[in-house]
């Protein structure tokens, strides 16, 4: 290592030390220092993971999906560094590196696992050159801090193009914007995706954003929708059709809100998944994980035994007893997401207690609008109690008057533990209350039942 | 009772200019607001979807026009040229109702002029051009309705006087002579970010760069528009009045976090 990156990683070591004893619990800062001192910081860290590096990126899933494959991996024998706490920009990596390496860059681990914010993919992949690169799926999120879609798979295209031919790049086959980035490029692709016609949707989903031809624009024709705009498509006027995926999952029996069985197909093998986390989503986010165990050639057995012992990510699909009660808190953060937890919830057809906490932060996404391309029409008659908070509890009101689900079960309460309370005592014993935040209303709910005593703290691993 | 008689057989078509092309932003709220509050009122309501290569009905009453991706508007932009963009000025000078929301309201000026290549051409239906800028314009949105306006909405005092909303563009939109501005800005950027003017009015037609979506929270607004359109049959015809205390608490709820965030 030179001086130069040498004293980044001092001062980045410093500022974490700094950090931890002044208790703050933030994770940028570390790295955002050493990228100033050495903008080749992040290069010259992840030349020394010997294994190289693994990066997981897309709208929705990428938490799950690196938490389960690290699973996977380290029952595989690979040490590991991951970006866990949910910093997936450079300098949250960057966070992660210096605080296990040693004063030269010396790493404790073989390979790299890290989770990287859709936007910031093309910068990452200049900066590491990985050995696979997975993505699990392109929808409308957050327009205000993501931008529009087109122009995320635009430099998406661009950044993959310049990956070498010993990369692996693994895409979602189901998802025709994440497919199509797949033509064209030097590395091998992998594809995944589903098999099975009975998971289809009944009623398609108002949000679907790339439903036409990538090639000639002309809209698609699909077979069978999974999520969205997740199908088996073709395009009846150009020759462009869903990839074959290599690796897929069929069989498939969801669980309600407790999880699911599959049949994971390999090229050469086939084998029963139970995932302790429900939702057809998080199979997909389980393929995307199989995938790249598959392309390092990871055992079946190793596969098997990593997904047995996990466990969901924090605020997503956790459970949390109350008493006698309990609470399923699950995060929201766009309108797909959104549309797939109400689908998981409702499933059983069996009148639920549902509260929702909207804030309009910056980690939230500042613009509601989204809230207008969630299905809440689903919800009608389905609901027992329903409670509404967060910063902008009128705005999801509103959209709950005009889905005319029954408003007279609608309580709007402004104040985050009063609102926990109150759902809280309009929930039967024995009964769980489904608690849906955004991301910082997460935070508050979490640190609200702390204070009760109910969950432990959340800085985890 | 005549009036009443009237309102028993009253009928809503809107029209939705390119659904699927352009659908971001959630401004799907703003057709479901215009056909719940024209339902809740026992008027019957009937959306008809525009598409690519479809025709202006003459029998619309009420268009809206929402916002896309660049991609997207190309394709909408040439499919407005001659015939269909001209039948669209046409239903405006003969008094129907039009509300468009960003790029919708771009594609209705005379041209999109952006960093590199050719303008895109508009129809001309607002007096107004727009050129791409440097930097997006992203915020919650608080403007005051024009005073010209406000003299239609004053017949109910308890209307505000503003309408709130989240912008997120990047084309810088200036107004000609023949329109006027929607209103004038009172927290964010507006049509430009430069000379505090928001939207532009043309007749019944009307542009702006409000998401959110906009009628959801301004309920006053959108029955404005369902007002108006239903009077190109019935000139006399007055909306009944709703229960708007969620969406009045929407509305200063979204002018409090506008003061807090910007």
């Amino acid at each position: 290592m030179d001086f130069r990156s040498k004293l980044a990683l001092a001062f980045g070591k410093l500022t974490l030390k700094i950090n931890r004893l002044t208790g703050s619990g933030g994770t940028a800062a570390p790295g955002l220092i050493a990228q100033k001192i050495d903008p080749q910081i992040l290069s010259k860290l992840a030349n020394h993971l010997s294994f190289g590096a693994i990066i997981v990126t897309g709208t929705n899933g990428k938490t799950t999906t690196s938490r389960i494959l690290s699973g996977i991996l380290k029952e595989a024998g690979f040490s590991l560094i991951h970006n866990r706490t949910g910093s997936n920009l450079i300098r949250g990596i960057v966070s992660t590196l210096i605080q296990a390496s040693d004063s030269v860059g010396n790493l404790p681990a073989d390979l790299g696992l890290f989770e990287v914010d859709e936007f910031t993919l093309p910068l990452a992949l200049t900066q590491i050159q990985p050995k696979v690169v997975v993505i699990t799926n392109l929808f409308r999120d957050q327009l205000d801090r993501y931008g529009e879609i087109d122009t995320i798979k635009k430099h998406w295209k661009e950044a993959l193009q310049q990956l070498p031919a010993e990369s692996i790049v693994i895409l979602n086959g189901d998802d025709p914007s994440v497919a199509h980035l797949g033509q064209n490029l030097k590395c091998k692709v992998l594809y995944f995706g589903l098999e099975d016609k009975t998971t289809a949707l009944t009623v398609k989903y108002h949000a679907t954003d790339s439903t036409r031809c990538q090639d000639c624009g002309n809209d698609l024709d699909y077979e069978v929708y999974f999520i969205s705009h997740l199908g088996k498509y073709h395009c009846p006027k150009c020759n462009l059709s869903r990839p074959n995926p290599q690796i897929f999952a069929r069989e498939i029996k969801l669980e309600s809100t407790i999880g699911s069985d599959f049949l994971v197909n390999q090229p050469e093998t086939a084998f029963n998944i139970h995932l302790n986390v429900p939702g057809l989503y998080n199979v997909y986010n389980a393929l995307a994980a199989i995938s790249v165990a598959y392309s390092l050639k990871i055992r079946q057995n190793k596969i098997e035994e990593g997904l047995k012992n996990f466990k969901s990510a924090f605020g997503r699909i956790e459970q949390i007893q109350i008493g006698e009660k309990s609470i399923l808190l699950t995060l929201v953060k766009n309108p797909v997401g959104f549309n797939e937890i109400l689908r998981m919830i409702f499933s059983e057809g069996t009148k639920r207690n549902v509260m929702i906490c909207i804030n309009d932060l910056f980690a939230d996404g500042r613009d509601v609008s989204w809230l207008w391309d969630v299905d809440f029409e689903l919800m009608k008659n389905k609901t027992d109690h329903l409670t509404i908070s967060g910063l902008r509890a009128e705005d999801m009101a509103v959209r709950i008057k005009y889905a005319e689900i029954g408003e007279e079960n609608l309580k709007v309460v402004k104040n985050l533990p009063e609102a926990i309370k109150t759902a809280l005592d309009s929930t039967p014993k024995d009964k769980t209350l489904y608690v849906l935040p955004t991301y910082t209303a997460m935070l508050e709910i979490r640190k609200t039942l702390n204070k009760f005593g109910y969950v432990g703290q959340f800085w985890e691993e | 009772m005549g009036g009443i008689r009237a309102i028993k057989f009253m009928k809503l078509t809107i029209g939705h200019l390119y659904p699927k092309l352009m659908n971001i932003y959630g401004d799907r709220g703003n057709i479901i607001t215009l056909a719940n509050r024209s339902r809740w009122r026992e008027i019957s309501v009937e959306v008809k979807d525009i598409s690519l290569g479809e025709p202006i009905d003459p029998e619309i009453d009420l268009f809206f026009f929402g916002g896309g991706q660049d991609k997207e508007q190309i394709l909408v932009a040439s499919d407005l040229q001659e015939e269909k963009g001209r039948a669209l000025i046409e239903a405006v000078e003969n008094g129907a109702v039009l509300l468009s929301i960003c790029g919708g309201y771009q594609l209705l000026g005379q041209y999109y002029r952006p960093h590199l290549g050719e303008d895109l051409p508009g129809i001309g239906l607002f007096d107004s051009y727009t050129v791409a800028g440097e930097k997006r314009m992203i915020g919650n949105v608080v403007i005051e309705i024009s005073d010209s306006l406000q003299s239609d909405y004053s017949r109910h005092a308890e209307h505000p006087k503003t309408l709130v909303g989240f912008e997120n563009h990047s084309g810088k939109t200036y107004l000609g002579k023949n329109c006027q501005p929607l209103g004038r800005v009172v927290i964010g950027f507006g049509n430009n970010g430069e000379d505090r003017q928001e939207g532009a009015v043309y007749k019944n037609a009307f542009g702006c760069y409000l998401h959110g979506p906009v009628l959801p929270k301004n309920p006053h607004f959108a029955d404005y528009l369902i007002q108006q359109a239903l009077r190109r049959k019935n000139p006399d015809f007055q909306l009944s009045p709703l229960n708007d205390s969620l969406e009045t608490l929407a509305h200063q709820a979204a002018i409090s976090r506008a003061k807090s965030t910007r």
